[in-house]
């Protein structure tokens, strides 16, 4: 550990002999913890509390009550859809993960320019529009959308198809698309942190290029990669827009449940403690990442 | 190499290219459809125009959210640089107890959900009584891209030796000159490929501006509302050049960024 002139500073400070309580340095200090925790645990607090206030002819009455939370664990349809909306992010992050996995372990097999121009344009679908992507999608999959025209012309269906659009499969896709490069970094930089050594080690050792990856590559990159693929369910869990937009009224998920309650319904504190359930569902997901990661490294 | 290791890469080269394709697929069709009519929801090639472009000068309601959007980006990106600035250094500088506190604080939002983020202001927002306006809109980028700016910061800060820290106050420079002088400049590309990265994620957040805004809107909300109720021609112009800027701002950094990265030993 190193000691900076600034540590001595301090110390000789906080002495009995110095001691001088700065006002600039106590300000200094109130800021640097006051405005994060002002800024993101104030308001994050205040919407837990939410939650357990009760509601009475559409107003906040201040009295603290657990029948938000009964509200969601007495019905049925609610619990529908939540289990449907973590089936749904589920499958978005499983395909996140494959594909995912195969353009990251493609773009780590590669050198020099051709390898960062590839993973750029991996990264570069994040800073698009969500908005006009989210519209995109629906001119390609809806009725008379891309997609169909596509498929009639190759002579694979007879008439247009109203499976892709405004369902849980249109929510699916349009998310999958959306998401996928949310995959592809954390993927890539799980196989980025394996050691080249011990490639050269395996290969020098007689193992051939498949067996090389079954037994290295695989093992070691497949914790960091579960880890990104379970980041990509935690966004598409809270996501509220897609759904609105392509998925109709069957692909009503748990975000749009949410939503409702604060753009229509004007129930907040309900909403709060909808939105508290999965702000649980979430940390526990964060939380199994983490494990994920903790036990791979100590092996 | 084995005909049969081949094979299996030609074939993952295969996937891999036509899940590109699928990715750029909604640009591209949006970037085509700015030139091209439609005609039995079709592109037809024939009807070349410029014509979207022209008429987007007219759209002032497109025009007022732009210029929305780039003033809360500005607004937002110069505040969290300020913040992030104060807080890595003041953690740089001597042994800060409650460092761990405040990164899992800024970090937060980053991780949760967009959703929870937006609620959770929103109630705040109302608690204080503040009106939803841009300044709402403001502090809710702020609080978003906070983890983003202080993150590529510390990074740089970190690399930055306290000797010359040290040996600015030894000669006699007090804590601002410091700053000013040694640590500040050193910080200069960092702070431009964070801010580059900062102002892209604010020009496109969507999800909590959603729960934020009030009567002046920004960009991806004013798309939000025409596309509920069909777009125009224009709007694909629109969105075609607000892509291609943002496509360079992100270019940029990421360029920057990579002299960044090569530039350490």
């Amino acid at each position: 550990m190193t000691v900076s002139t600034a540590d001595i500073v301090s110390a000789g400070n906080s002495g009995p002999l110095y001691w001088r309580p700065s006002l600039g340095r106590i300000a200094a200090r109130i800021l640097v913890y006051g405005v994060p925790t002002l800024l993101i645990l104030v308001p994050l607090l205040s919407f837990l509390t939410y939650s357990f206030l009760e509601m009475k002819d559409n107003q906040v009455t201040g009295q603290p009550t657990l029948s938000n939370y009964a509200g969601f664990f007495q019905s049925g349809s609610y619990l529908y859809v939540f289990f449907g909306t973590v089936k749904l992010a589920f499958i978005v992050a499983a395909v996140a993960l494959i594909l995912g996995y195969i353009i990251s372990y493609l773009i780590w097999r590669l050198e020099g320019s051709v390898r960062y121009l590839l993973l750029l344009l991996s990264a570069l679908p994040l800073v698009m529009n969500y908005v006009v992507k989210i519209y995109a999608m629906r001119s390609i999959l809806g009725f008379n959308g891309f997609l169909n025209s596509f498929l009639l012309a190759a002579g694979i269906i007879d008439a247009p198809s109203k499976l892709f659009i405004f369902n849980q499969t249109a929510v699916m896709l349009t998310m999958a698309v959306i998401y996928l490069p949310f995959g592809i970094l954390p993927i890539f930089l799980a196989l980025e942190r394996i050691p080249q050594s011990l490639l050269s080690a395996a290969a020098d050792l007689g193992a051939k290029p498949g067996q090389i990856f079954l037994s290295v590559v695989l093992p070691l990159s497949l914790p960091g990669s579960i880890a990104g693929g379970l980041f990509v369910m935690v966004i598409a869990l809270g996501d509220y827009l897609t759904p609105q937009m392509v998925g109709g009224s069957e692909g009503f998920t748990f975000g749009r449940a949410i939503w409702s309650q604060f753009g229509m319904a004007f129930n907040w504190p309900f909403g709060a403690a909808l939105a508290v359930v999965l702000l649980v569902t979430v940390i526990a997901l964060i939380g199994l990442a983490s494990f994920i990661l903790r036990n791979a490294r100590m092996q | 190499m084995t005909r049969l290791e081949r094979l299996t890469i030609g074939l993952l080269w295969i996937i891999g290219g036509l899940t590109f394709a699928i990715l750029y697929a909604p640009a591209l069709i949006v970037i085509l459809l700015s030139f091209f009519g439609l005609k039995n929801h079709q592109i037809d090639w024939s009807t070349f125009s410029l014509e979207w472009y022209g008429r987007l000068a007219d759209n002032s309601q497109l025009l007022s959210a732009l210029y929305n959007s780039i003033v809360v980006g500005i607004c937002a990106v110069v505040s969290a640089t300020i913040i992030s600035l104060a807080l890595a250094y003041y953690m740089k500088t001597g042994v800060r107890r409650g460092r761990a506190y405040v990164e899992f604080i800024i970090f937060l939002p980053f991780v949760l959900p967009a959703i929870i983020t937006g609620i959770s202001l929103l109630v705040a927002f109302r608690e204080i009584g503040l009106e939803r306006s841009l300044i709402t809109v403001t502090i809710g980028h702020i609080v978003l891209i906070l983890a983003v700016v202080y993150r590529m910061v510390t990074i740089r800060l970190d690399t930055l030796e306290n000797s010359q820290i040290e040996a600015s106050l030894d000669l006699g420079a007090n804590g601002l000159e410091t700053f000013l002088y040694v640590v500040l400049p050193q910080l200069r590309s960092a702070l431009l490929t964070s801010s580059l990265l900062a102002f892209a994620l604010s020009f496109d957040e969507t999800l909590v501006t959603f729960f934020l805004v009030g009567g002046e809107t920004t960009l991806p909300m004013r798309l939000w509302a025409m596309m509920r109720t069909g777009f125009t021609p224009e709007i694909n112009a629109l969105v075609s050049i607000v892509l291609c800027v943002t496509l360079l701002f992100a270019a940029l950094g990421a360029m920057s960024l990579r002299e960044s990265i090569e530039r350490k030993p």
